[in-house]
């Protein structure tokens, strides 16, 4: 099969999976009880008088068209990003409400998996090169203990010890509220102090995960017949450290680190909770309680777009890291 | 050899990375002493905390309930503000207002009051805005069309409000309608959506100096009406996530005024300066009721709904759920809001104390009314709301006690509310609609027009409960313009509310409310009571914000 | 085996823990009193006994973990090999099922569906599993499917065996190292997912487990009030599970796998390692590599 007609294939499913989770994002939030009107209406708690609930209803155009109406139209709405309103957010757009957050979450997450995976991926390889040595007998436990902890758990210990005991960090947001934003260093600065917190509780549970699935593919391949033959070759021991038995062995971390960053988006809910950090994973949060559905969609759909670019790319990486692939397609 | 060499390259390129890396590191965790969020100190600005998101929506239109806290009283302004700290109406941008007859009211306006952008406030804006309100029907958060009829600016200081039927309750609707200006939203197509980005009002703060997802400041109006006023700069607003990241910034000397609960105050917020730091949870919010189902099951009968209550230990339910923020409930229902309407004559006796916490009571009660044994009803409770989940724990605790096997239920708002509409619950812990007078209190208790089948969907008197007496006072009430007159009557409603035990009342909710003094004074707090403290409170938070000033040293 | 032994100290905790404390709801002294003799690990912001919330909420979080990984890895298992077994066409509709699920995000469903039905622990178990089971099945399916493809397979198929029969006897033992690593992690998994999602307030928060005692900690201000005692032990607790089957799960590789020749068990580990950053989420990567070897190899 050729490279292209592989593709191809991949984009169908793509096609097929986007679909699908559309659709799930479609029904599912309708077939649940209460609608945002309500919501709000609950905030209040008796502060607004029980008549004015219809009212409300009426205003967020909550209007009884049926549900495969509906359907089509959001549909359409997706074909163009168009998701009309947020209602936590009125009368913004859904596509202006999840723009921001977008930016802060890829920002803090993104640097964090990518800081977490380049980290723990050569420690990966220098622990299964030196099998049996320091790094690869005490390195591996300790990272498994640290990373069984909830990573929301360590966050807030963060925040607390570092943040509100010390006062070392900035304990909310994204940047500072005084400043305003701007391409100059200070604010570059302020936002890298924003981040550091909460990119740190991300970076130290997962480095173990990296770091194992590299070490062990590491040993699965130097123990080929290619590296001995490199070896054999004269090769200098980094060159073949890094060039043949790092560069075979790192296709499952690649693979992975597509999906990690697939997952960016959502994944990162309960660190933003705990920073209060103004990203995607707290707006989904902040639209299931308030029953927001054009937030919710519009964040499902981001999301779900992001896993599938993510996989998408994984695909095409590793077409080059792997030659096999080519061959044996 | 040529491997070795481009061998080496890698290593130094390696080399440079790890050097970088540490090098970020090492900002990030040796000097960090300048990381942290210290914004600069400025005299005359008040930062506040009160709503909870992650983002502001620069939304400040006044007539929609979710746009920003200071819109509706901040940057506009009612008519009249009713002081709930002292159970009395302060004339705001109205001056006086009368009966012309049962059916008509009239209403002063004050002289020489200026938007923010020069233009004068006159009668005309006070039509014109109930004129909107009523062409757009979502706009109508207090009902007002339901019991009015016309709308008219007599003169430029004069405005006749005329009913279509005798409502004196609706004089506090009306009066606290904020009110926009007419050379504005005459132009705005749809109001619905329309964000007022950048709003012309009446208010004591309507200028945005700066407006971020993060944070808003509003600066006081150059033409406020009220000479000298506000004595503060601006208003600032920075946007917390949830009450913990609230509570943080107050304990660390961020907020000068907060609205959010705090668990262990004392502990937590004022021993750490008690020399500034100060709070005033005034039982203002409502009462929190554990509804009975009246239509369906064992509760139908007032007795049993007497025996759970005396089943409840409201002593410990207040430590346990409200830190002892909030006293136990009587068995009239009403909180402190309606301090000067309660007639303590009214539970003397010890048949009408049913508030007590008496098992004894309540087994013997329950025995009375031949309760089944095997009857275990569920209380559902919104799922997010802590404090009434941990109540509606104790409770169930409580009437297991009694031998009621009650088991706690929690479920999402919408679902919740779902349930508690259609009547379709055996308990509820819910909250009570409020008003200027028990009037709408008692309306939606107890009153035959609220009551609907179960089944249908009714937005309040979930319980499905209608007594004919509590009726007819509602109804003279209604009619009824004179406090000595309304007093008489709402005596009677507690009355009736005694005997026939609609809901179980538990405890009052707290206003939330605290402050900083090291930057900002003039705050109310318990002992020099001239307004509620908490910013929730609107309008009457219009009183505390014109009343806060920098301190001077 | 640290881990086995630390595993059986859990489950015996959680067996008999809750007989040794008292009532984990009951008012039993001042909130958020520190650790004394009477309540050795303190009380929460309710006066409640905060070790007995965490033994039994050891029971809950255990019982969870475990029978969610069972559904979840035998869900897998059933339709990852049934794919491998049935036909061409067969194979294609289960494989775009397994591959759909993969690219769903995993966690905001789990939150969203987690939300709205009704609260209870037995919710979130099977919101996990509905969530949780195509990871399995894809590994699965392409490991059945090396099976398969080899000879004696392939002889017990021409000599006539039904295919309930060939699953049975010839695959399943092969896969039982692996489907021990996959029950292992998803345990983890189960576990992880259902602390964060109760933490952040979508499960029923007047059940006692670790997830709700994070939550009732974080609502009642244990930071703030400096009442770490109300969140460190549950917090040790997860850490201390989830290690102890991490090291359950390498002692199994060992055995299975002297020289660790593949690294696909960490592909367990991987995606259990917190609750959602990134792959745990289902590791859903689309099968590209891992399936390409038995494809190939097909006849």
């Amino acid at each position: 099969m050729s490279v292209l007609r592989f593709l191809a294939s991949r984009l169908g499913f793509y096609a097929i999976a986007a679909f699908v989770a559309l659709t799930i994002n479609f029904f599912l939030p309708r077939l649940l009880p209460g609608d945002p009107a309500t919501a709000i209406f609950g905030r209040f708690q008796g502060k607004l008088q029980p008549e004015a609930l219809e009212a409300l209803k009426e205003a967020f155009g909550l209007a009884d068209a049926p549900l495969f109406e509906q359907y089509f139209t959001y549909l359409g709405h997706v074909l163009t990003g168009d998701f009309g309103p947020s209602v936590s957010h009125f009368p913004e757009p859904v596509s202006a409400v999840i723009g921001q957050g977008l930016l802060w979450t890829v920002l803090l997450v993104g640097l964090a998996v990518v800081i977490s995976f380049i980290i723990g991926t050569a420690l990966g390889v220098f622990a299964a090169w030196r099998r049996g040595g320091r790094l690869d007998r005490w390195l591996p436990p300790i990272l498994a203990l640290v990373g069984a902890f909830p990573y929301f758990w360590l966050a807030m210990l963060m925040l607390y010890i570092f943040g509100f005991e010390l006062g070392w960090f900035p304990v909310r947001h994204a940047h500072s509220d005084h400043l305003e934003p701007a391409w100059t260093l200070t604010f570059i600065g302020d936002v890298l102090a924003h981040a550091a917190l909460p990119a740190l509780s991300v970076i130290i549970v997962s480095l173990g995960g990296w770091l194992l699935s590299m070490r062990n593919s590491m040993i699965a391949v130097l123990g080929d017949e290619s590296i001995a033959l490199a070896r054999m070759k004269g090769l200098s021991p980094r060159k073949v450290m890094w060039r043949y038995a790092a560069r075979n062995a790192i296709i499952p971390n690649v693979t992975s680190f597509g999906m990690a960053l697939g997952f960016v988006l959502g994944g990162s809910l309960l660190t933003e909770v705990v920073f209060g950090y103004p990203g995607t994973g707290y707006l989904m949060l902040e639209a299931i309680q308030s029953q927001d559905y054009p937030l919710m969609q519009g964040l499902f759909l981001a999301i779900t777009l992001a896993v599938l670019a993510a996989n998408f790319l994984v695909d095409i990486a590793l077409i080059f890291i792997d030659p096999r692939t080519r061959i044996r397609r | 050899m040529p491997g070795g060499s481009h061998a080496g390259h890698q290593r130094r390129r390696g080399v440079r990375l790890v050097g970088l890396l540490i090098a970020v590191g090492w900002s990030l965790v040796a000097g960090p002493g300048c990381l942290a969020d210290k914004p600069p100190a400025r005299s005359g600005v008040v930062t506040v905390s009160h709503q909870q998101s992650a983002t502001w929506v620069r939304n400040f239109n006044p007539l929609m309930p979710n746009s920003r806290w200071p819109a509706a009283a901040g940057v506009y302004e009612p008519m009249m503000v009713f002081n709930t700290a002292k159970d009395s109406w302060t004339p705001w941008l109205a001056t006086a207002a009368r009966w012309v007859d049962d059916l008509t009211l009239e209403v002063d306006i004050r002289d020489g009051v200026l938007f923010s952008d020069g233009t004068p406030f006159t009668a005309a804006d006070v039509a014109f805005t109930f004129g909107l309100v009523k062409q757009h029907k979502a706009l109508d958060q207090r009902a007002v069309w339901s019991f009015l009829a016309s709308v008219e600016a007599t003169s430029p200081t004069g405005v006749r409000f005329v009913f279509s039927k005798r409502y004196a309750p609706g004089f506090g609707d009306l009066m606290e309608q904020p009110i926009v200006a007419k050379h504005i939203y005459a132009k705005v197509k749809d109001p619905v959506s329309f964000a007022d980005a950048t709003p012309v009002g009446t208010g004591p703060f309507t200028e945005i100096n700066a407006f971020r997802p993060q944070v808003y400041e509003l600066g006081k109006n150059p033409h406020y009406w009220q000479p000298g006023k506000p004595m503060v700069d601006a208003l600032r607003l920075p946007a917390f996530v949830s009450n913990d990241a609230a509570n943080l910034a107050l304990v660390m000397g961020e907020v000068d005024w907060s609205g959010n609960f705090i668990p262990a105050v004392d502990r937590v917020f004022v021993n750490r300066d008690p020399e500034h730091h100060g709070y005033w949870f005034a039982e203002g919010g409502g009462m929190v009721f554990l509804y009975a189902n009246t239509a369906r099951g064992p509760t139908q009968k007032a007795s049993v709904r007497k025996a759970l209550s005396h089943a409840v230990n409201r002593e410990l339910l207040v430590e346990v759920a409200m830190y002892n923020y909030t006293s136990p409930a009587r068995a009239h229902g009403l909180s402190e809001t309606y301090a000067a309407w309660r007639d303590p004559s009214a539970i003397a006796g010890d048949a009408d104390n049913w508030t007590r916490f008496d098992p004894d009571a309540a087994k013997r009660l329950l025995a009375g009314a031949a309760v089944p044994a095997d009857w275990s009803p569920s209380i559902i409770v919104v799922s997010g709301w802590s404090d009434w989940v941990r109540a509606a724990q104790v409770v169930a605790r409580s009437l297991q006690g009694v031998g009621v096997n009650a088991r706690v239920e929690t479920y999402e708002f919408g679902a919740w509310f779902e349930r508690v509409q259609k009547g379709d619950f055996d308990l509820a812990i819910g909250w009570s609609v409020e008003g200027p007078t028990p009037y709408s209190f008692y309306k939606w208790l107890m009153s035959a027009e609220t009551r609907k089948p179960l089944g249908e969907t009714s937005s309040g008197n979930w319980h499905r409960f209608a007594d004919p007496a509590a009726s007819k006072l509602l109804e003279q009430f209604q009619v009824t313009t004179e406090r000595a007159a309304q007093g008489e009557l709402s005596n009677a409603l507690q009355r009736r509310f005694v005997a026939t035990a609609p809901a179980i009342p538990l405890f009052a909710n707290p206003l939330w409310g605290a402050y900083n003094t090291s930057r900002i004074e003039g705050f109310p707090t318990a002992a020099d009571p001239y307004a509620p403290l908490a910013p929730h409170k609107m309008p009457a938070c219009l009183l505390t914000m014109t009343s806060l000033k920098p301190v001077t040293k | 085996m640290v881990g086995a032994w630390l595993f059986g100290a859990f489950v015996l905790l959680a067996i008999f823990g809750p007989l040794f404390v008292g009532d984990p709801l009951a008012y039993v002294g001042a909130p958020h009193g520190s650790p004394s003799a009477a309540h050795w690990f303190g009380t929460t912001g309710q006066g409640q006994d905060v070790l007995a919330q965490v033994v039994v909420g050891t029971r809950v979080s255990l019982l969870l973990g475990v029978l969610v990984g069972v559904v979840v890895v035998s869900v897998g298992a059933l339709v990852g090999v049934s794919a491998a077994l049935a036909g061409p066409r067969g194979d294609r509709a289960l494989n775009l099922l397994i591959n759909v699920f993969l690219v769903i995000p995993g966690l905001p469903l789990a939150i969203v569906l987690a939300a709205f039905l009704p609260k209870s622990p037995w919710t979130i178990a099977a919101v996990l599993m509905f969530t949780g089971w195509a990871w399995n099945a894809r590994v699965l399916r392409a490991q059945a499917m090396a099976i398969r493809d080899r000879d004696f397979v392939a002889a017990a198929i021409c000599a006539g065996e039904s295919r309930l029969g060939v699953l049975w006897r010839e695959v399943l033992p092969q896969l039982r190292a692996l489907l021990m690593a996959q029950f292992i992690g998803a345990i983890i998994f189960a576990i992880g997912a259902q602390v964060g999602l109760e933490y952040i307030g979508v499960g029923d928060i007047s059940v006692t487990t670790w997830g709700t005692n994070l939550y009732w900690a974080a609502n009642d201000s244990a930071l703030l009030t400096g009442s770490w005692w109300t969140f460190v032990p549950t917090g040790v607790m997860i850490a201390l599970l989830s290690f102890a089957l991490v090291m359950l799960n390498f002692g199994v590789d060992e055995l299975a796998n002297p020289r660790l020749t593949t690294g696909r068990i960490f592909d367990a580990w991987l995606r259990t390692r917190n609750a959602s950053v990134g792959p745990d989420a289902a590791t859903p990567i689309v099968p590209l590599v891992q399936d390409g070897p038995q494809e190939d190899a097909r006849p």
